[in-house]
């Protein structure tokens, strides 16, 4: 097992013509990802490394039955693309681009959660079950299939806890880039069941960052739900504070949420092990495993 | 991107959100011309991107034209707290008989529009909010439904504003809330929001702040940020699309990267130290030996700066590209400062023996955690 995706995902590329989704199409089909058919309006009927091209999303799910769809247009055109995906019927859409509109993306979120689709990202480098498929942009060879399942807000810490987890022989079930904006697809506790669930993996590790209540969320729900082992590492302690000139901001995080601390606290009192860097959370996955 | 309080209440004109009538200033050879239809007696406000203007003298009143002039002189070129006034907002002063808050702002818990409002505003609002939670309201608005007026009314009733006030109160909320929805806001605050002598409402200081990844689609708010003066270093790097954040103000060490995530975490780890960073610098992806060289070259120029640490985790970027990047700015600008290089990823091999032939005080380590330890080695970057 693993979560999200696996050797029975059917991908959707969208926007697979444009240098990005061409360039990744490749990677992701090297990789013996199932990348079925790609979108671009007005050049269906082309081929991408043997991949057919379709006009619409609809009809690439009519001639493929794919079950899944990563993203790979310019952010502004972002949301226009999962609409389409959620309305053809796909529950999987997973988004990529950096500097989407925050109002897109709430407009995405909430229609998305009245569908029951799951979005994962954007700024996101999408999602790898190491050794069965990857569907985004992320340097696959680094990774190993293992045990350890993998939510982070950033790629580059999660790459470097991966590098050094990979060197120590440390494997990966699945890694999700949840994405590091403000209003992401799925959030820690979205997934948190799947990982729970998911008899492959033996632990969890959680990289997330300061700001918004996402790690408060996932100590809740892990301290009620979760029996694995979780490890997690809050980045930004010492990030310069954003000016905020207004007052709304502070009447809302009055106790304190979003701050290292209060993320820190709320996961440990989860029993969740927090480590202080990423080179900890592998210590600390050596310790626990 | 916060937005200062002139260029708000245009915002808030253009969508017919009653404030008091006013002009902007930038020098006081201006008023002549522009203070002719005001009414006195008038308020001068300083226009700076930070809070606390009052308490440092930004805010004067003026009841006749010399006093203006006087004030007015005194606030142009005035410096709160490192920030220079080069703006003078001049409104017309409103007969206040009480003072409410309202805003919209994104709230992300709910990831919906959320309306704070207070009976009780003013420059005090987050005591109120501290000491009487119960006087401070928030409302969320689902945003497939949008602002109904059972929101206002409920906003009323519960405040125990007089029902009266229910027309203008809806007119406000429902277009603060077209223009949160239209010019991609993180937040639009209204306080004071007043209620005058003459049972009228209006906006009389407002806070606008917009989504910086939105500003492709508000190309009047774009060219509001350029016209601000920043920090040039952080202008000359918005060139290249990279993004130079200003972090400690005496901080002597930067890090440059290909993501925050990995700069936050950095900085986290120096810090711990007892070292203090000055920059942080994010390359974004794909980053070309070229425009590595013109990196190191913006953060080098920056003259508190006495080591840089570059680290790279090469996916799709390539540590030979970043090597090259680097002797190519080393070579052309002989600055004499400590470099420390963690390349990672494709290519490795051949961008350390690139790194090795670079003349200078560079170091190349092999992990974060070396880094940071030939960072703190160094006593003069304590």
């Amino acid at each position: 097992m693993s979560i999200l995706i696996d050797e029975n995902t059917r991908l959707i590329v969208q926007g697979i013509t444009g240098r990005e989704g061409t360039f990744h199409t490749e990677q992701m089909l090297a990789y013996g990802t199932k990348v079925v058919a790609g979108v671009t309006p007005g050049k269906g009927g082309q081929t991408v490394f043997g991949v057919p091209v379709f006009n619409t999303v609809k009809e690439a799910i009519e001639a493929t039955d794919a079950n899944a769809s990563v993203i790979f247009v310019p952010a502004k055109y972002t949301a226009a693309g999962v609409y389409e995906a959620m309305d053809a019927g796909l529950k999987l859409i997973l988004t990529i681009a950096e500097h989407v509109p925050v109002h897109d993306m709430m407009g995405v979120y909430h229609i998305a959660k009245k569908k029951g689709c799951r979005v994962i990202g954007p700024n996101s480098f999408g999602v790898i079950s190491p050794g069965k498929a990857k569907s985004g942009f992320m340097a696959h060879k680094i990774f190993t299939k293992g045990s350890v399942g993998i939510m982070s807000r950033s790629a580059t810490n999660c790459y470097e806890t991966v590098f050094m987890m990979s060197n120590k022989g440390i494997g990966q079930s699945t890694c999700v880039g949840n994405g590091g904006d403000m209003i992401p697809g799925s959030t820690f506790v979205d997934l948190l069941p799947l990982f729970e669930a998911d008899p492959e993996t033996k632990a969890i590790v959680i990289i997330g960052e300061i700001g918004g209540s996402e790690e408060e969320l996932a100590a809740e729900y892990i301290k009620e739900y979760v029996k694995k082992p979780v490890v997690a590492l809050i980045a930004g302690k010492n990030a310069p504070k954003g000016r905020s000139m207004g007052h709304a901001g502070a009447i809302v995080s009055a106790d304190g949420t979003g701050s290292a601390e209060s993320k820190e606290k709320k996961l440990r009192d989860a029993g969740v092990h927090i480590a202080d860097s990423t080179a900890n959370i592998v210590e600390i996955l050596e310790k626990i495993l | 991107m916060d937005l200062m309080e002139y260029k708000a209440k245009e915002l808030f004109d253009k969508y017919e959100i009653p404030t008091q009538k006013g002009i902007v200033i930038e020098d006081v050879s201006d008023l002549a011309s522009k203070a002719l239809n005001l009414t006195f007696p008038l308020v001068a406000k300083a226009q700076v991107q930070i809070g606390g203007r009052g308490k440092a003298g930004g805010i004067k009143f003026a009841s006749n034209t010399d006093e203006l002039l006087e004030v007015s002189k005194s606030i142009l070129g005035m410096d709160i707290k490192g920030h220079i006034v080069k703006k003078l907002l001049i409104v017309e002063k409103a007969e206040v008989s009480k003072e409410l808050y309202l805003s919209i702002m994104l709230d992300r818990l709910s990831k919906k529009p959320m309306i704070i409002f207070s009976s009780e505003g003013g420059v005090d609002i987050e005591e109120v909010a501290r000491l009487t939670p119960e006087k401070v309201m928030k409302v969320s608005i689902d945003p497939l439904i949008g602002i109904k007026d059972y929101i206002i009314r409920y906003l009323i009733s519960k405040s125990g504003l007089n029902n009266s006030l229910y027309e203008q109160m809806f007119d406000i909320v429902k277009k603060l809330y077209t223009l949160f929805c239209e010019y991609d806001c993180m937040l639009t605050e209204i306080n004071p929001l007043v209620i005058t002598a003459e049972n009228k409402i209006l906006a009389l200081d407002g806070k606008v702040s917009i989504d910086d990844n939105a500003l492709s689609r508000q190309p009047d708010i774009l060219e509001f940020r350029d016209s601000l003066t920043e920090d040039e270093l952080v202008l000359e790097a918005r060139k290249f699309n990279f993004l130079y954040i200003p972090c400690e103000v005496d901080g002597n060490i930067a890090v440059m990267s290909n993501g925050s995530g990995m700069i936050m975490s950095c900085i986290d780890l120096i810090s711990k130290q007892g070292m203090k960073v000055g920059v942080g610098f994010d390359l974004g992806g794909g980053a070309t030996a070229e425009r590595i060289a013109e990196a190191v070259r913006i953060v080098l120029s920056n003259k508190n700066i006495k080591a840089l640490f570059i680290t790279i985790f090469g996916g799709i970027t390539r540590c030979d590209e970043v090597a090259t990047g680097i002797k190519m700015a080393m070579e052309k600008h002989e600055e004499d400062k400590l470099l420390v290089v963690r390349v990672e990823g494709t290519n490795k091999e051949k961008g350390l023996e690139i790194i090795n032939s670079i003349k200078g005080q560079i170091i190349s380590v092999d992990n974060i955690r070396e880094g940071v330890s030939v960072l703190a080695a160094r006593r003069e970057l304590k």
